[in-house]
């Protein structure tokens, strides 16, 4: 490292090789870092508008979906019936009891939460029952505010946030009270991330 | 076995042939050693865990024919294997126990290089690839009986996804790349882990982690693969409940080797921590060892601090591991409150295992230098023979012939075990005639070595021998008179 090697910008030529090789390397691989997204599987990822399609096959109507009560919905459906028998896809469709706002002719008396507890991932469901009126999973007990879909008793509620929390979807409703879901974000600060949570 | 060079067939020189061409390969720099007498196994313990990684390579080949890893098909594609297929049980049952073998193993084999100290002898780079191997080990077996998909299975497959996505910031997005979203997804994906992306890993660290000196012992390699048959037979592995998401799960309990984290995670407190973070700690401890460990001297008894940290470890385990498949038969208390270990109780009786541990090492040092001491003492005073097991050549023969005998009547009864359609007493029958292999051959290198060690003949005895034998016989006619020489050789002069 004689003095006359050093350029202007007191690097040596031998250290301004080094960096030429280091930025090509990266260049040359730079294509390849969209590839990781083969890695995610595209059927759960890519996802948009669709009605609430109920299990007797009819798409849910705010105006005549009683009043405290829920039915398993499936999203996102696919074509292939394993994979709609998916638990990670199985969310319960709520319509909130009257004491919680459940009465309103609009969306926000409904709500869908994964049905995967956060616990160990079975499958809870919404016990409509007077004094009950939550989510309960079956295997640790596990217990699921219906308005929030924060778990406030069992295992569940002993873990941190975000997993205390269920993943959820949002809806659409058209001029005649059809219901569709609004295209969800996977992540912990959107609609959460299924069997994992979100932040409420 | 001793077959005549004399007699040098087309296929001996075919053999003879391929065995000089492999001068030029890499085995030439692997030395093999079949011993011919008994070592202890401790020493090669490892070959011993490879020798089970190739058998689960096999029989785990062998069920790749029928198992479907498809999220509504593989429990009852493995219920087809064990109920339906030909040998499907026997398959399916070495499997599970030579992975249980090979964790076990894998285990021993640690910690005997770890209390002798064979990492300092330039053996660090063997050491911390054997440590990823071992954990390697331990995910492979892991992955392998979460893809059963049974109800156990999937709330092993739940903690394992819970786990990671409990990794700060990152989490969700690893277990969405390497697990996938959903059962179908993970069922599929640890499959692709279990029969391809792990085992070429283990063969990866393998070709690092192999030593120079290989030791092939034919009848203790024989016996392990015996024990594996037996314990198949005797404990022959169930399938489980089909998982459907609607019903609860019940109680259940992961492998033998998990139960120890298994412990922590029952705690109920932050997942990172306890699932996560301790067994980190608990590898990263065991990949340093080699670097922190600065004793001289290789013998556990010399390194107190090292074998004081081995025990603790060692008890910590035992304890976890007891703790984790332990659940309050009392059925009247929530599951819930059956399921949760108390986190003071648990850390406290971490806490209290360290003195106790290391209470226990210098107890166990200082006797066993007393030991040693005396042992000095003892042979100082004299030889001590110990006795041995000699068998001469007759009854060398006749054992032989017994156990092959004894043989031909294991598999006429394993055959017709078989016929009668009990695929267990089948194969346990199979782990005895392994394991009465294993004695036979042991039997066999000892007659060989015998037959090395006879001495020679002594040479045919010449006249002159024979006249002087001659003269002494009737010396020894009159043994009670020189009995009483001595005293009497007193008087003469």
């Amino acid at each position: 490292m004689s003095e006359q090697e050093k350029g202007p910008g007191g690097m040596s030529r031998r250290d301004f090789l080094k960096l030429m090789g280091a930025a090509g390397t990266s260049v040359a691989f730079a294509p390849f870092v969209p590839w990781g997204k083969f890695m995610p599987n595209p059927s759960s990822s890519v996802l948009e508008k669709v009605p609430v399609i109920l299990p007797d096959g009819t798409q849910a109507n705010l105006n005549t979906f009683p009043v405290n009560h829920a039915e398993v919905i499936t999203y996102p459906e696919t074509a292939d019936e394993v994979l709609n028998e998916e638990a990670f896809r199985k969310w319960q469709f709520i319509r909130l009891p009257e004491k919680f706002g459940g009465g309103r002719k609009d969306v926000s008396s409904f709500r869908a939460y994964s049905m995967v507890c956060l616990h160990l991932w079975c499958l809870w469901k919404y016990w409509p029952d007077e004094g009950r009126m939550r989510g309960e999973c079956p295997c640790h007990g596990s217990m699921y505010d219906v308005k929030t879909g924060t778990a406030y008793l069992g295992p569940a509620s002993l873990q941190p946030a975000p997993s205390n929390t269920l993943a959820q979807l949002n809806f659409e409703a058209d001029s005649d009270g059809f219901m569709f879901i609004s295209p969800p974000t996977w992540g912990v600060n959107a609609n959460g991330v299924v069997g994992y949570g979100r932040f409420a | 076995m001793a077959v005549s060079l004399e007699r040098q067939n087309g296929l001996l020189t075919f053999i003879y042939w391929i065995w000089n061409e492999l001068d030029r390969t890499i085995f030439t720099a692997i030395k093999f050693s079949f011993p011919s007498r008994f070592v202890s196994p401790f020493g090669f313990l490892g070959m011993l865990t490879f020798i089970m990684f190739i058998t689960l390579g096999v029989t785990g080949a062998l069920l790749m024919f029928y198992y479907e890893p498809i999220m509504t098909r593989s429990w009852d594609s493995v219920a087809f294997i064990n109920n339906d297929v030909p040998f499907g049980f026997h398959i399916r049952n070495l499997h599970y126990h030579g992975s249980n073998a090979m964790v076990m193993l894998a285990i021993l084999h640690m910690y005997y290089q770890y209390f002798s100290g064979r990492y300092k002898i330039r053996n660090e780079v063997l050491w911390v690839t054997g440590v990823i191997l071992g954990t390697v080990t331990i995910l492979e077996a892991f992955t392998g009986y979460d893809i059963i998909f049974s109800e156990r299975a999937e709330l092993a497959i739940s903690i394992a996804a819970s786990l990671t996505n409990s990794i700060p910031v990152a989490g969700p997005m690893i277990r969405e790349l390497a697990f996938g979203a959903g059962f179908h997804d993970f069922v599929l994906r640890f499959y692709a882990q279990h029969v391809f992306i792990l085992p070429i890993v283990m063969l990866g660290l393998m070709a690092v982690h192999f030593p120079r000196f290989l030791v092939f012992d034919v009848p203790m390699v024989m016996a392990i693969c015996g024990a594996m048959c037996l314990a198949g037979g005797v404990f022959p592995v169930d399938l489980g409940f089909k998982f459907e998401p609607t019903v609860p799960p019940g109680i259940t309990v992961p492998e033998w080797y998990l139960t120890g984290l298994y412990a922590f995670l029952r705690t109920q407190y932050v997942k990172f921590l306890t699932g996560v973070l301790w067994p980190a700690l608990f590898i990263g401890a065991l990949l340093l060892t080699p670097f922190l460990d600065r004793y001289k001297k290789f013998s556990w008894k010399d390194r107190p601090w090292v074998t004081a940290f081995g025990i603790t470890g060692i008890a910590q385990i035992l304890v976890t591991t007891y703790w984790g498949f332990y659940i309050p038969p009392d059925t009247t208390i929530p599951l819930v409150e059956r399921l949760v270990i108390d986190p003071i109780n648990l850390y406290l009786v971490m806490i209290l295992l360290v003195p106790l541990s290391f209470g226990f090492t210098l107890m166990m040092i200082h006797l066993a230098k007393d030991a040693e001491r005396k042992a000095k003492l003892a042979k100082a005073n004299g030889p001590k023979k110990v006795s041995g097991i000699n068998l001469s050549v007759k009854w060398t023969n006749w054992m032989l012939v017994a156990l092959l005998a004894f043989q031909v009547f294991l598999n006429i009864a394993a055959y017709n075990a078989f016929l009668s359609g009990m695929n267990n007493v089948n194969l346990w029958i199979t782990g005895v005639i392994l394991i009465t292999f294993a004695g036979f051959f042991h039997l066999y290198r000892y007659a060989m070595a015998q037959s090395k060690n006879i001495p020679k003949p002594p040479k045919f005895p010449t006249t002159k021998q024979i006249e002087t034998s001659q003269e002494s016989l009737p010396q020894t006619d009159v043994l009670p008179k020189t009995d009483v020489l001595p005293k009497t050789s007193g008087e003469k002069p």
